[in-house]
């Protein structure tokens, strides 16, 4: 697996066996996503009524960037008001889906990706905030456009996890997504150096990634996140990965994918670390066969072993 | 093989043969114990001179002799905080089976990645000379594996990289 | 960090892998141990298993680094599957399929280790270090593979903490949702019996008693194998494996006794079924399902009707393993023997051996009262537990317990393992023992 998926597989596996048509029973399942986000699937009241309830971390935030219009217009019929404990809630009636079968793939694919819908708001408020800036920047020139299209718009904070926060601004040429990590553990963060730093230069190096987002990496506060409060005051422990999105990625086709895509860096990076110190460790263990081999080697080898006659009999030496 | 690894590694194999003839030798300080004086300590009478061979400061490698045991401690290559940590998690996966080792010492001596413990014990079970190969191996391939490790790593992450950005486009 | 995320609890058996979250009622995945990786790379796959770098030794070539640069490019230690998608992937070409779990233990530490990353990032989607994890491993296990085992999870994934517990103890746990258990003992004899092997395992006080130990060689495979000779035998127009299976699964159950249940049917026709195959042609095929619903389990029983080679039925065998468990444990063996596994689902199941090894517990102290000339026994309780969450014992009980609020102060913390190594995990605390609530 190289990339990863950006469905939650439970729901959509649960979903799928559902509306297969098998019979239909009770579910009461607590399930996790990354980034601390739980969701709910239950049947409170009958059989055929699933209840998908998700929990996110940030969802304050979320809300304040647009999520619930957001998921108003992906969920519109489906959402019912939250279950205590959670943060948004929708309902399907196994007896009303829809005739089709792709409607119905569809809906198990929209539903799976209730996390990164609820995640995508304030991407998509950064993205038409661009437009905007874009048409009015559009009308000047770069020297006469007035302060507060060169400065772009606000930026958005989402504290997704406990230490780690995505800052999101909008410019009339780029949107900027800051992704603020932290490495609790020593190899972790120099593998993580190494691999931020590929990042960087990724775009350089291989020319079919002329058009990729440019990635900065640094150890404070990028320039961008001046004025914004709470950063965290500690230094050398908080990393700023910057992807500069270009206006190329932004278009309304391209939209979407790139929401998603730009959602799973984190994870992306810290799953490709673990799987790194995996195959370190396949290495690692076939190179200690090896030194085991080499070891053995020294050890003599045929030790003296008692022989026998057939019948079972054995030799003495005569003293 | 680089210009000044051979001659290294055959110092560390002369003094090594030369540290390695040791024999059985009973405890001085309590009856019945047979423990190897290196680690004992218990009188510098027993205990020889301690040899430094080093390559570079970085690669070092200390050969303590006494009568009956030797100590030997590596001092792995590391050029920088990535080597470091691999050589910190490798010599850490090998001590961890130090069981099958017979000679790992589980602990290495301080300001050393690695050591062994040759005892009498080891060389009258196992062949001198063989055991000798293997550390001078040990010494060759660790570096190799330490490398390696290193450009997996950052083909790993280019690689990793690439793959991100690509559905970008 | 990890202050409210429910525990992850993985019960990696043989045949299958149960993975889920503390709290729920079922497993969310469950598919098998298998994962499929690249055939082409030499001889991975087949008998060592081999990583793939084995296949290119650096030795080889001194100072060939340049060349290697390109092959170790290679991304061989990604391409693979788990579970379903690995069968698929293995019934086509390029992919072989490897089973890194045998007799329930690990074997191969490097597949396992994959398999483990996969069931965490694309299935499970959590990220190791905010969650607690909860293991399982067979009885008899060496504390060199929890060792292991902590090195993987606490090296690679970083998981925030980590309790390694027995199966069998775990299906113990499991038990006691049943109405019938009051106690909430961890003293029991386990029954836990899954598609290759059944064990009997006598547990005290939360600690197997390894030497007492059973294993028999009948298991849920047998039983379908049975119920397809069975409809060989009769000539029915469908007997495939995946039909037995099916046979087995819907229309099974144990009777109290053959001779007599063979006379039912005998009066009673409409206990003859018919059951009907869809042939992934479309055609559906009938076919007649008769004494193989009470036969197939009774090879438990009666293992000769199947089985030339081993002859002990199922009761025998537990009362052996109690009879041969420490005599101060034995009343609580006997008082709660728990069901464990697929293979124990049968209708009557429990009740049937409940019945068995009472009546060979009374002879026994009828024998002894008639010996002793007049002593009277205080008789023994003999109970089978049997409860709704059988097919996922282990897992359903780990999930039970990993919920606990004191099942964090159980596990060993990533600083803790830091601190002190992974010998750490040779101890667990006992969860769900006496003290605990």
């Amino acid at each position: 697996m190289l990339l990863l998926d950006y469905q939650n597989a439970l729901i959509q596996s649960l979903l799928t066996e559902r509306f297969s048509g098998a019979t239909p029973v009770s579910i009461d399942q607590v399930v996790s996503d990354f980034d601390g986000v739980t969701f709910h699937l239950s049947t409170p009241e009958s059989k055929t009524k699933i209840l998908i309830s998700i929990n996110v971390k940030c969802y304050k935030e979320l809300v304040q960037y647009g999520a619930q219009e957001v998921l108003e217009r992906e969920y519109g019929p489906y959402i019912v008001s939250p279950e205590p404990g959670y943060d948004f809630s929708v309902q399907i009636d196994l007896e009303n889906l829809p005739a089709e079968e792709e409607a119905r793939n569809d809906l198990i694919m929209k539903l799976a990706l209730l996390k990164r819908n609820a995640m995508a708001a304030p991407f998509e408020r950064a993205f038409d905030e661009f437009n905007k800036l874009a048409e009015e920047a559009s009308r000047y020139t770069s020297e006469s456009a007035p302060q507060g299209i060169k400065e772009g718009g606000e930026v958005m904070a989402i504290h997704y996890r406990e230490e780690e926060a995505i800052y999101i601004k909008a410019n009339w040429d780029r949107v900027t997504v800051i992704f603020s990590t932290v490495f609790r553990e020593e190899t972790d963060r120099i593998f993580g150096k190494v691999f931020l730093q590929e990042f960087v230069d990724a775009r350089r190096r291989v020319l079919t990634l002329q058009n990729a987002p440019q990635v900065l990496f640094r150890n404070d506060p990028p320039l961008e996140l001046a004025g914004v409060p709470g950063l965290s005051a500690t230094e050398g422990e908080v990393s700023y990965v910057t992807f500069v999105l270009f206006p190329r990625h932004l278009t309304p086709q391209r939209r979407y994918e790139n929401i998603s895509h730009i959602q799973t860096f984190r994870d992306y990076f810290h799953y490709h670390i673990k799987a790194s110190k995996a195959y370190i460790h396949t290495r690692m263990r076939k190179r200690t066969a090896d030194f085991l081999q080499v070891l053995n080697r020294a050890r003599p080898e045929n030790e003296e072993r008692e022989r026998k006659t057939a019948s079972g009999r054995t030799f003495r030496v005569q003293a | 093989m680089s210009q000044s690894l051979r001659p290294y590694l055959q110092a560390v194999r002369s003094s090594l043969t030369a540290a390695l003839t040791i024999s059985n030798f009973a405890s001085q300080t309590s009856e019945r114990h047979n423990c190897p004086e290196v680690e004992a300590n218990s009188s510098p009478e027993i205990l020889l001179n301690p040899l430094h061979i080093s390559r570079n400061e970085n690669e070092k490698v200390l050969i303590e002799p006494s009568y009956n045991s030797v100590r030997l401690s590596i001092r792995i290559k590391q050029a920088d905080e990535i080597e470091h940590i691999l050589v910190h998690k490798f010599t850490r996966f090998l001590t961890q089976r130090a069981e099958s080792f017979f000679i790992l010492r589980r602990k290495p001596v301080e300001g050393y990645d690695i050591s062994f413990l040759i005892t009498n014990f080891h060389t009258e079970k196992m062949l001198t000379h063989k055991l000798i190969d293997f550390v001078i191996e040990f010494m060759e391939e660790v570096d190799k594996e330490i490398s390696e490790m290193k450009l997996f790593l950052n083909a790993r992450a280019r690689f990793v990289a690439e793959s991100f950005l690509t559905p970008f486009d | 960090m990890a202050s409210q995320t429910p525990a992850v609890v993985m019960d990696n058996g043989t045949g299958y892998s149960k993975l889920g979250f503390a709290g729920n009622d079922s497993p969310s995945f469950v598919f098998p141990t298998a994962i499929a990786t690249k055939a082409g790379a030499g001889s991975a796959g087949s008998s060592g298993g081999r990583p793939p770098v084995a296949n290119k030794p650096s030795f080889l070539g001194a100072g060939g680094g340049s060349s290697n640069l390109a092959a170790k490019r290679g991304t061989e230690d990604l391409d693979f599957f788990i579970g379903d998608e690995a069968l698929a992937a293995g019934s086509g070409p390029g992919y072989g399929v490897n089973y890194p779990i045998r007799h329930g233990q690990i074997e191969n530490w490097d597949h396992m280790e994959r398999f483990w990353s996969n069931s965490i990032f694309k299935y499970l989607r959590v990220e190791p270090e905010d969650h607690y994890f909860l293991l399982t491993e067979p009885p008899l296990n060496p504390p060199e593979n929890r060792e292991n085992t902590a090195e993987i999870m606490f090296e690679s994934f970083n998981c925030a903490g980590l309790y390694i517990a027995v199966q069998a103890v775990l299906a113990l746990a499991a038990s006691w949702t049943s109405s019938k258990v009051t106690d909430r003992s961890l003293t029991g004899t386990v029954i836990d019996s899954g598609d290759g092997v059944t064990h009997v395992i006598p547990v005290a006080e939360g600690y197997v008693i390894g030497s007492s130990i059973k294993s028999i060689p009948i298991a849920g495979r047998d039983i379908t194998y049975f119920v397809q000779s069975l409809l060989r035998d009769r000539g029915e127009p469908d007997s495939s494996l995946k039909t037995a299976e099916k046979v087995k699964e819907e229309y099974c159950y144990v009777s109290p006794d053959i001779v007599k249940e063979f006379a039912r049917y005998d009066r009673e026709p409409d206990r003859f079924l018919k059951h009907t195959v869809t042939a992934p042609n479309g055609r559906s095929i009938n076919i007649d399902i008769g004494y193989e619903r009470f036969l197939a389990p009774e090879i438990f029983f009666n293992p000769e009707i199947y089985s030339s080679d081993f002859l002990t039925p199922l009761p025998n065998v537990v009362d052996g393993v109690i009879q041969s468990s420490p005599i101060d444990v034995r009343r609580g063996l006997y008082k709660n023997i728990v069901l464990s596994g697929g293979s124990t689902l049968y209708k009557d199941f429990g009740r049937r051996l409940q019945r068995d090894i009472r009546h060979l517990v009374d002879a026994r102290i009828r024998a002894s009262e008639a010996r002793s000339g007049g002593a009277r026994s205080g008789g023994l309780d003999v109970a089978v537990v049997t409860h709704k969450r059988q097919r996922h014992g282990p897992w359903f009980g780990g999930s039970l317990l990993g919920q606990t609020p004191e099942f964090r102060s159980y596990c060993h913390t990533k600083a803790e393992y830091d601190e002190i190594g992974p010998s750490i995990v040779r101890r667990f605390a006992l969860l769900g023992g006496p003290g605990s609530s």
